[in-house]
């Protein structure tokens, strides 16, 4: 059960038989041909070695740092950073905009503990029955929902979610309904006998974590550099001509959706035996579902970093917000007093205002940024290059 | 020879504790300030806030640490957490909500800390054989036994329709409600679980109404309420009489819209006008201080307040100390006596004494159990005022 | 056979309210192609107008709708000029996430500013039902629905009759064109967004004495708008107002047969259905 063989095997998918295919079809055509936001230049080795520092750093990180509150924002971040670049697969490299996503992380997270709460079959299992099940539904779902085109596959998407989540407030005796499934304990896990962990601390949540953002970037990557991704995006960029090119529609935006859906639920799965405790409305809801797409947004869709930008952002100033670090900050530095009334107003309600917060950042996004943190610093440093020429 | 003299005075006054200096006490509240149930957690603050005052007039100074949880259970776990490992309080009072406290009930077995539910009311919280957490409130199954001990000492319902919001603390409710009419030999002839924040439920209403039910059993919050109350009058359904469980019900909100909520019954765990000691003394504070009156949720955080400050105090902040006085302590305050034992399953469940109050003219009067009766019950319902 | 009349009319009754939601939000579908995700906050804020204007100046509901109706055709306005009006020509997604982020505004700064407790309009005439054959029929839900459908007429007269109101027509069905008529297609977005606001928040007004008002009410109500337009076809007003209707129907006799946990459901695969067979709606055209 560890994730090599789901690599090996998504590897297998992206190489074979496509390049039949588009080079049957493209006669004369560059088979490494480049589409916009497809940053396929060739990896510089330095960025290799920093790539593999910052990994080496992350997985030392926890014999360093003992503060569980710095393990617990990077845990966040990390199904953050999950959660978002699986949706990035099908919306930002597909151009299927899903705002109901929710529905996949709900269904990793309500299979993998409904086993492990009332049928004791560990998690190490139960995730990939969360795997399989999210499939299974995302195939579902997409021979419902791919045969309507944009504002109306949102809208067909938001529908399908919510009729997960109502569907699991009221199929009590599967899900508990609204009471929600409460984790006790999570069973050691051993091989061959000696026990690795006990999962008492933080510490084996955050290695699963970085394991899991491991996976996802390396998909992304994957993806973005095969001929699945080309197929990917000239799907986004225009259906129809792509149509026209024999690029089976059906079959690459499922495609595009099981992928998806797996790696979400992946992200579930993890957050629901982090925390411990799930219910309908914290995993299968419609907010979720926005956030899922804002993480995304925010740091630029269609990136493999974007979603990584817009988890460092959303993730410390949700908590700051929530946790009035905000407020005290501006207090103790001295630019707030803290008995004027400006002050006070501040502490009282600042971290009631995280989510209006949110609301100002996507606004501010789509009308100043709309290609996200990322994209917003590339056309900056573009400018800067074209002036310097 | 009045260097001798003040220095033994100094001696004697260090020497006595509670004179010169007051004993700290590091208290963590987790409570709902934001979100759907903030009008309730209001009072869950107001109570804290006035029993920190009385604190320390008795030389126990709160360093009280707030967290806000807005009703969910994984927020709530990360302030337990926060506090139980960063702040590193001796105890925690809070939350509000079941799930909530759910929860964090499971985390303060984790961290060993103290932990102390002033009111959350599901009853599978204490029956976790839990050492750590304590609960002061009395269970939905109390909410349940205490309706239907007083319908049946009042009448003779035979039947019964259930109407319960599909929440935690609904579900709770309803299941309460199923098992005990069953040994009262009440048959429940209607079971609706609702999801809030519909505007109409005149279909489910009649469906009710058709099956003329003696008794209609409802777990709601405030909102929910007035509208079930509204459309039951419109439809014109009459019970012999209607129980609310609490929450909702036991709002002035509710008593206030008088066309509606006129002979409703609610089980309350406290009444401003109980002859528990101070308690009356605290709704007149209340009162006079916050403006509006103070519903049970405020005695239960400020009696819980009180019980957790003193203990910490008395063991010196230290946890495993609180916990064991917490144990086999006795207290007698506002909400009458509280004692955390473990009986038929529970663990260190406090067996409250839950009241019922009816609503009569816009006030909730406390008409049972009949030792404490400010006034005498209206039963049957005699039908709606047109 | 009396629970199922019963649920009928009360469905019907609501529906009313539901349509005349979908009537905004079809409006600002047809004649910009934005999907508006705030426009169940739009409710939202009509609501609390009319609350405070009751508590604080005794004018009831139904009569404060007289300041409802301009004061939020003017914030429809001017939201349209300043924030939607420049994300026009972009991808839809943008323009979804765009209103999203609007209405987290509008919920958010209401909670902080008037906190998030439920607060009750009560009427003297809340309560107040007649009975007819056994039947009773909610009185202010009657009035809402009779002065919904007042305003129906006369938007639908506005749309058909006049000038504006035929230009309005004229950009919906094809903008490029429209504008090439000499349509300052700009003013009649703002217009279209205007009166969809306006529709919104009397919708909020109507329901406010037999609902609850709170910050978050907003979301229940954009979900089923967007039901309802798909419904009845984007850019229809008689579709929205059958498709209001509809699902008020539906939801309310759905409640009880399936019982009231699953009445979402009921809508949401109705909507589904919907989209799968006849995704152009009951009455609409399919030139998305």
């Amino acid at each position: 059960m560890t994730p090599t063989g789901g690599i090996s095997a998504l590897t297998k998918l992206f190489s074979t038989k496509p390049q039949k295919i588009i080079s049957n079809l493209l006669i004369g055509a560059d088979t490494t041909m480049k589409f916009p936001l497809n940053n396929n230049k060739g990896i510089s080795s330095l960025a290799v070695i920093t790539s593999l520092v910052i990994i080496a750093l992350l997985f030392m990180l926890p014999n360093y740092v003992q503060s569980t509150y710095a393990l617990h924002i990077m845990i966040l971040i990390f199904i953050n950073i999950v959660m978002g670049s699986s949706w990035n697969i099908l919306g930002g490299y597909t151009g299927q905009y899903s705002v109901g996503h929710s529905a996949y992380f709900g269904v990793g997270a309500y299979t993998t503990l409904i086993l492990m709460q009332f049928r004791q079959i560990p998690p190490w299992y139960g995730v990939w029955a969360g795997m399989l099940a999210a499939l299974v539904i995302a195939l579902i779902i997409g021979s419902i929902c791919f045969r309507l085109r944009g504002p109306y596959f949102v809208l067909a998407s938001i529908a399908v979610a919510e009729i997960f989540r109502v569907s699991a407030l009221n199929l009590k005796d599967i899900t508990n309904g609204a009471e929600g499934i409460l984790t006790t304990e999570i069973p050691p896990f051993t091989i061959n006998g000696t026990v690795i962990t006990d999962f008492a601390s933080k510490v084996p949540f955050y290695y699963t974590g970085l394991v899991f953002v491991l996976i996802v970037i390396l998909a992304t990557w994957l993806i973005q550099h095969s001929k699945l991704g080309y197929f990917f995006q000239a799907i986004r960029e225009d259906q129809d001509a792509a149509h026209s090119l024999g690029i089976s529609l059906t079959l690459y935006k499922n495609t595009a959706l099981g992928i998806s859906a797996i790696l979400t639920s992946l992200a579930g799965s993890l957050y629901a035996l982090y925390v411990g405790f799930i219910d309908p409305t914290t995993v299968l809801s419609l907010e979720l579902s926005v956030s899922i797409v804002l993480i995304c947004i925010i740091g630029g869709i269609g990136t493999i970093f974007g979603p990584i930008i817009g988890a460092l952002v959303l993730v410390p100033l949700s908590e700051a917000l929530r946790s009035n670090m905000v407020g005290e900050a501006l207090i103790s530095s001295g630019l707030v007093s803290a008995e004027s009334k400006f002050g006070n107003f501040l502490t009282e309600n600042l971290s009631h205002a995280h989510v209006l917060i949110y609301g100002i950042l996507v606004v501010v996004v789509i009308l100043f940024m709309p290609d996200g943190v990322l994209g917003f610093f590339r056309a900056l440093s573009a400018k800067k290059h074209k002036e310097t020429v | 020879m009045y260097k001798k003299i003040a220095a033994t005075a100094l001696i004697l006054g260090l020497a006595i504790p509670g004179i010169s200096q007051a004993a700290k006490v590091k208290i963590g509240f987790v409570n709902s300030i934001t979100g759907p149930e903030a009008p309730i957690g209001e009072n869950l603050s107001n109570g804290v806030t006035l029993a920190l005052e009385d604190l320390k007039k008795r030389g126990i100074e709160v360093d009280l640490v707030k967290e806000d949880d807005t009703g969910k259970p994984e927020k709530s776990m990360a302030a337990f957490e926060k506090m139980a490992t960063r702040d590193k309080v001796s105890g925690v009072v809070g939350p509000y909500t079941s799930a909530t406290a759910n929860a964090v009930a499971k985390l303060a077995e984790k961290y060993k800390t103290p932990l102390l539910i002033p009111v959350a009311s599901k009853d599978e919280i204490t029956r976790q054989h839990l050492k750590w957490t304590y609960r002061l409130s009395a269970t939905t199954y109390d909410y349940a036994t205490i309706l239907l001990d007083m319908a049946t000492s009042l009448g003779k319902p035979k039947t019964m329709a259930i109407i319960n919001e599909n929440t935690d603390f609904g579900t709770s409710g309803a299941k309460s409600a199923k098992a005990y009419a069953a040994k009262k030999g009440i048959i429940v002839v209607a079971e609706e679980s609702y999801a809030k924040g519909s505007p109409d439920y005149r279909g489910t209403l009649s469906k009710i109404k058709s099956k003329n039910p003696d008794l209609v059993f409802m777990v709601s919050y405030v909102a929910d309420a007035i509208l079930l109350m509204r459309q039951s009058r419109e439809i014109g359904i009459t019970p012999q009489a209607f129980l609310g469980a609490g929450a909702g019900f036991a709002t002035v909100a509710f008593a206030k819209e008088q066309d509606i909520s006129n002979n409703v019954f609610s089980s309350t765990q406290w009444t401003g006008d109980v002859n528990w000691p101070g308690a009356r003394d605290f709704d007149k504070r209340y009162k006079a201080k916050f403006g509006k009156e103070p519903s049970y949720h405020a005695a239960t955080a400020y009696e819980s307040m009180i019980i957790m400050a003193e203990t910490a105090a008395k063991a010196g902040g230290d946890r495993e100390k609180i916990r064991a006085a917490l144990k086999s302590g006795k207290w007698n305050g506002i909400m009458g006596e509280v004692k955390f034992l473990d009986y038929e399953g529970y663990t260190n469940q406090n067996h409250h004494q839950m009241l019922v109050e009816q609503i009569q003219n816009g006030v909730h009067q406390t008409v049972y159990p009949p030792k404490y009766v400010s006034k005498k019950p209206v039963y049957p319902f005699p039908g709606w005022k047109k | 056979m009396n629970i199922f009349i019963q649920s009928l009319i009360s469905g019907i009754l609501i529906g009313g309210v539901y349509a005349l939601i979908g009537i905004g939000l079809t409006i600002i579908f047809g004649v910009m192609r934005v999907i508006n995700f705030a426009h169940g906050d739009l409710l939202m804020l009509g609501m609390y107008g009319t609350y405070y204007l009751f508590t604080l100046f005794n004018i009831d509901p139904f009569v404060s709708i007289v300041f409802t109706i301009p004061l939020m055709f003017l914030y429809g306005g001017f939201l349209q000029k300043f924030f939607i009006n420049r994300v026009l020509g972009s991808l839809p997604q943008n323009q979804i996430l765009l209103t999203i982020g609007m209405g987290l505004i509008m919920s958010n700064v209401v909670m902080l500013a008037f906190t998030s407790d439920y607060k009750i309009l009560s009427t003297t005439y809340s309560s107040s039902s007649f009975n007819i054959m056994g039947i009773s029929i909610s009185s202010p839900l009657l009035i809402s629905f009779a002065i919904t459908a007042v305003i129906t007429a006369a938007l639908y007269w506005f749309l058909l009759k006049t000038d504006t109101g035929q230009a309005i027509r004229a950009t919906a069905q094809d903008r490029e064109a429209a504008q090439l008529m000499g349509i300052n297609v700009k003013r009649m977005s703002i217009i279209a967004f205007g009166l969809g606001s306006a529709l919104a928040g009397t919708a909020g007004a109507l329901i406010s004495p037999t609902y609850y008002i709170f910050p978050q009410v907003g979301s229940i109500f954009t979900l089923k708008a967007f039901v309802i337009t798909v419904l009845g076809g984007m850019g229809s007003i008689v579709g929205a107002t059958l498709g209001g209707i509809l699902i008020g129907v539906a939801e309310s006799i759905g409640g009880v047969y399936f019982g009231s946990g699953w009445k979402e459901v009921v809508v949401f695969v109705l909507f589904l259905l919907v989209l799968l067979f006849k995704p152009a709606g009951l009455m609409g055209k399919s030139n998305t």
